[in-house]
């Protein structure tokens, strides 16, 4: 994992062997006893629904509606085939690409800024507040950005009128109702970003900055050959999490604008809301689910292979 | 709340010969074979077991007949409602609930309690459902929309009303209006089968600015722009089409003073959109049929696409943002002055008094305006809201007879009264030809016009309602926000969707016409 | 504070300036939000909006009057503080038994353990409502333990970044000299990796603060927490939104999270680090 600076000592086998924790027999059942707990959580509460829902996506089934009946493949086709989830598909891609790019770049370089500021006044409370939109109830957030966007009765309107413009329906335009929603995403995540980028720059170890500095590296090759080094893993962290999360939005949009104006807001985690708890059609909504978990697992996979390629050359 | 165990459950249940989801649930994939056999016996009978109910058939003691000794001296019971959240005929029960105590301690001896769980409308059946599926009494009685019934009587979640109404013939209380039989009690439509009983009826009004319409200034304009005088009261509006409310709309549309002269509903979330076009579509057409259960041919009619566009014209009169408005935005919107008039449920009609009751007095509401009909005559038709009590089939004796006893305790004249006091709204015969009704609020006469026969109805009440809202609201919604421009490719596109849809769950037979099979919205 | 030389006071003075700024930028939404909190209703909907109004604390007594609102609070200390706590507790011995007893299914695991993420709320609610509803566990423990399993993941490998950074010779010293391996474990290597726990526990707080979906449709009466109650009493009495309700709520209830993040931030910067932190964050 992260440890790739740290030199790994092989243990001396000494006569008193036994004592050490390596492959004896004995210490070995501790080993798994301490993970037992993790383990059995894990089983019950995640392998366990995974295989259910797996499972559950070959079935025609929705609640109160008779029993499960075998539909083979066909909630499978019927995503493929249908329109509306390909739509909705492709608005998440976009809205993942844009979001996320946006969020890494800005928070990337406000983390920059950031960082050489460990000595100003105030600074963590700045912070704090910094980082209040991801620790602001999502619903809260949702409800009062709408109230914000809205042209009658908020700010932003009521800013674009006072300097002479006119109103604009963020919520309610086809043109506006993806990005509006887009920015709010934004707002709520590039502080993680921020977070993440702080941690990393702060894995650097502080010897080679300033020998960087020392040896006048211009800021790009410090980069390249300083920070990212070390910094990547968690970085790269950051950008799959916020990716991932980024893909299965589902509350904000919810709240915000139910998915429309028509469906220009309807992203796959809105599709999958709506089948699973309008619907109650829980054969189709966890073979969406079965997909969604393939793609994210695709991601992730990538995005693993890419950071380790990187890490062994 | 006394649960019982899984097999208590499952016996009691097979012995009523209802669902059995949590078997089938449980062995998912695995156990197909016990799936099939619990299907034989389970809730693929369709809408429940009961049919004609002989009441003495039923034995004496059954927990179906309410408490009518003393088996109930002594206890307690602790029983759930679920009711709809932020919105207040739902929670005047719980307010008068201690009332219900007193009651059942007196007459029968035992004392009770209520634990409420709500949820807004677009989220109770989401609420309420899983638990039902799952056998669960955790909702001993509930506080349904008036389209949720086929979705809840198909799996055997419900009692019969009729079966209860058999048992306790207080409770055949004579209605107002058929409107009230249909929306809020019968499953499926047109069967005559009751599984409701009307906690709540609503209907739709145009709330109007009284104060603007009798100020002398705006009185003068109007005559002077439109040639005619600008009505003041209930009996000179009741008349007219949405076409010459159009006047009044254009008169009060000033956004240079940030008002407008109307507000409709054109929401995506839940019914908004449909429950404020419906009107216009019922007067052209309908919107599907009942018996065939076809949708194309019937729903998208050039007539329909007409009055679509029509009705999304209207928004020339309206804020800006009106693709959002729901139900609070006419609140909001009316409330804060932002507009002259709003078309809305008049079951909220108490809080379309400004926002801390200064209009009171200065609203006026009259029915929904009138449309010409398909056959040139000039009606009025209105979509119907309101909603039903329904009561947990889960439900073990204590709290089914607890139960019975609270719907005999709610249609009591004394808690109708209070009810009604409180901003609920009457359904019976006497309760809404109470002399005095009418007047003892703005929105009153105008509710009660609407609940006479033949002046509202209400949309479908199958299972599949969720789906087939879902399907109208994008694509309305999408067209009143201008992402898709043909109003009769809307139409088309959702009557081809509903009716696969209908098909696919065997509802209906009659084929889609190639033509349209691959009708997409854009 | 030590402030900047004074060769450079001007431009270090513009560095806080820019930097407060964007602080501040992105806490204005929640500025509005708390403002919110003091309007009276008439003042929330005003056109335009008011910036200078009366304060009042209607809203905020409103909240506090609402008879569920404590309970509200109560169960999201005890299911959100509480689960968080165990499952901070349950992954260190298994971040520790990561790391010492190098299994050979590791590395897989930790990929499972993250991809636990990847399935969205509404999809991975609906076979555990079944699965709850079957074994009858839909009150307080099942939720409990919910909870407690969204938090491990994250905890397990932020643990086990930190625990891998502690040298195993500390371990072995310790084991020679007699120690048993719960000793060690405990007292050898848990202080050394005291950020980590801390920022496993706040990242983790976080999320299980502000979780709904699984609270609504699998929680019972006794486990409403509040942002379930914000959701349903998100409606005033007529179905608008109660704007001041759900601003004085949110405002009170985002306070234990900041300050949270205010108090132990710079655990959680260097938490972030999994384990590599060399230099100051």
């Amino acid at each position: 994992m992260a440890t790739d600076t740290q030199i790994r000592v092989a243990p001396v086998q000494e006569p008193g062997a036994q004592k050490t924790a390596h492959g004896a027999g004995r210490f070995k059942l501790m080993g798994w006893g301490l993970l037992a707990p993790v383990l059995g959580f894990f089983l019950v509460l995640n392998v366990i629904p995974t295989f259910w829902l797996i499972g559950l996506g070959f079935y025609k089934y929705s609640l109160g509606r008779g029993t499960p009946q075998w539909r083979g493949i066909d909630n499978f086709t019927g995503i493929i085939e249908s329109q509306e989830m390909w739509g909705a598909f492709g608005r998440t891609l976009r809205f993942m690409l844009v979001g996320v790019s946006i969020e890494v770049i800005l928070g990337v370089a406000l983390g920059f800024l950031f960082w050489g500021s460990v000595k100003m006044p105030g600074r963590r409370l700045a912070l704090t507040l910094l980082f209040a939109p991801m620790v602001m109830a999502p619903v809260a957030s949702g409800l009062f950005w709408k109230l914000i966007y809205e042209p009658t009765f908020g700010v932003i309107n009521a800013i674009i009128q006072g300097l002479g413009g006119t109103k604009i329906d963020f919520l309610t335009s086809i043109d506006w109702a993806l990005p509006a929603v887009l920015f709010v995403d934004i707002w709520m995540w590039t502080p993680f970003m921020i977070l993440m980028t702080l941690a990393a720059l702060g894995s650097v170890p502080a010897a080679e900055l300033e020998a960087a500095e020392v040896d006048r590296l211009s800021f790009w090759n410090r980069l390249r050959h300083v920070i990212l080094p070390h910094g990547k893993f968690i970085l790269m962290l950051g950008v799959l999490l916020r990716t991932i999360d980024a893909f299965k939005t589902t509350d904000l949009i919810w709240t915000m604008t139910g998915g429309g104006p028509g469906n220009k807001t309807e992203l796959i985690g809105v599709a999958l809301y709506r089948q699973a708890f309008n619907s109650l059609d829980l054969g189709r909504a966890s073979a969406v689910s079965l997909i969604l978990l393939i793609i994210a697992i695709a991601f992730t996979s990538i995005y693993l292979y890419v950071l380790n390629l990187s890490k062994n050359r | 709340m006394s649960e019982k165990t899984l097999g208590q459950q499952v016996e009691e249940n097979l012995m009523k010969g209802r669902g059995i989801s949590r078997r089938g649930l449980l062995k998912g994939g695995a156990a197909l074979g016990l799936a099939g056999i619990l299907a034989a016996c389970g809730d693929d009978e369709g809408e429940g077991s009961q049919t004609t109910i002989n009441p003495e058939d039923v034995p004496d003691d059954s927990p179906l007949r309410g408490t009518q000794g003393d088996e109930m001296q002594g206890k307690h019971v602790d029983m759930g409602l679920a009711a709809l959240s932020g919105w207040p005929p739902s929670q005047i029960p719980v307010d008068l609930y201690p009332d219900f105590s007193a009651y059942t301690e007196a007459n029968f001896g035992y004392t009770t309690a209520v634990t409420k769980t709500e949820a807004p409308f677009a989220e109770l059946f989401q609420k309420i459902a899983p638990s039902l599926a799952a056998g669960s009494q955790e909702y001993n009685i509930m506080v349904s929309d008036s389209q949720w019934l086929g979705a809840l009587v198909e799996p055997g979640w419900i009692i019969s009303a009729d079966e209860i109404i058999a048992l306790n013939p207080e409770l055949d209380i004579p209605v107002y209006s058929s409107l009230v039989v249909n929306t809020y009690q019968v499953y499926p439509d047109g069967s005559g089968q009751r599984w409701g009983f009307p906690q709540m009826p609503d209907t739709q009004g145009i709330f109007m600015r009284l104060d603007w319409l009798e100020d002398p200034e705006e009185q003068a304009a109007f005559e002077a722009q439109y040639g005619y005088a600008l009505p003041t009261t209930f009996d000179e509006f009741e008349p007219w089409t949405m076409k010459q409310y159009e006047d009044v709309f254009e008169f009060f549309t000033r956004p240079d003073e940030g008002i407008y002269g109307v507000a409709m509903q054109y929401s995506k979330e839940y019914d908004f959109f449909s429950c404020a076009y419906h009107p216009y579509a019922y007067a052209t057409g309908d919107i599907w049929n009942p018996e065939t259960g076809e949708v194309v041919g019937i729903l998208n009619t050039d007539a329909h696409a007409e009055a679509l566009e029509y009705f999304v014209s209207l928004q020339k009169y309206q804020p800006p943002g009106a693709e959002a408005f729901g139900i609070g935005s006419m609140i909001d919107l009316f409330n804060n002055g932002q507009v002259f008039s709003a078309l809305q449920w008049n079951a909220v009609g108490l809080f379309m008094q400004g926002a801390e009751g200064e209009l009171e007095g200065k609203v006026l509401v009259a029915p929904h305006p009138k449309f010409e009909f398909a056959d040139g005559s000039i009606d009025v038709i209105g979509a119907m809201g309101g909603q039903p009590w329904v009561i947990n089939s889960y439900n073990d004796d204590d709290h089914m007879r607890c139960a019975i006893d609270f719907l005999k305790w709610w249609y009591t004249d004394e808690t109708q009264t209070k009810f009604i006091e409180q901003g609920g709204l009457p359904w019976s015969d006497a309760g809404v030809n109470e002399p005095g009704f009418e007047d003892s609020s703005a929105y009153a006469r105008a509710f009660k016009y609407m609940l006479g026969e033949g002046k509202s109805r209400d949309f479908w009440h199958l299972p599949e309602y969720a789906e087939l809202l879902a399907i109208q609201q994008e694509a309305y919604n999408g067209y009143a926000a201008g992402q898709f421009s043909d109003p009769k490719r809307v139409l088309d596109y959702i009557a081809v969707k509903q009716q696969e849809l209908l098909i696919e769950n065997d509802r209906c037979d009659v084929p889609i016409p190639d033509e349209l099979k691959d009708v997409t919205l854009a | 504070m030590a402030v900047a030389t004074t060769t450079r006071n001007g431009r270090t003075i513009w560095y806080y300036i820019t930097l407060w700024a964007v602080a501040l930028l992105f806490f204005a939404p929640v500025v509005w939000i708390l403002m919110t909190g003091f309007k009276e209703t008439a003042d929330i909907l005003a056109t335009p909006p008011k910036l200078i109004f009366q304060p009042s604390l209607d809203n905020f007594q409103r909240v506090l009057a609402e008879s569920e609102t404590i309970p509200y609070a109560l169960n999201s200390l005890w299911l959100a503080l509480g689960s968080v706590v165990v499952a901070v507790a349950v992954s260190f011995p298994a971040a520790y038994a990561f790391s010492r007893w190098k299994f050979p299914f590791t590395d897989f695991l930790m990929f499972l353990l993250l991809s636990t993420r990847m399935i969205p709320a509404a999809a991975a609610v609906i076979p555990v409502f079944q699965m709850f509803n079957a074994f009858g566990l839909r009150g307080r423990l099942g939720m409990f333990l919910l909870y407690t399993s969204f938090s491990i993941p994250f905890s397990v490998w932020i643990l086990k970044g930190f625990i891998d950074g502690v040298s195993e010779r500390f371990d072995e010293t310790a084991i020679v000299s007699g120690a048993s391996r719960l000793h060690v474990m405990m007292r050898v290597v848990l202080p050394q990796v005291k950020p980590g726990l801390i920022a496993a526990f706040i990242f983790n707080l976080i999320f299980a603060w502000n979780e709904y979906i699984f609270n609504f449709v699998l929680g019972s009466a006794e486990t409403q927490t509040v942002p379930f109650g914000l959701s349903v009493n998100l409606l005033a009495a007529g179905g608008n939104v109660d704007w001041g309700f759900v601003a004085a709520m949110s405002s009170m209830y985002v306070v234990l999270p900041m300050v949270m993040i205010f108090f132990f931030q710079k655990y959680l910067l260097v938490g972030m680090t999994f384990g590599t932190v060399r230099g100051d964050v």
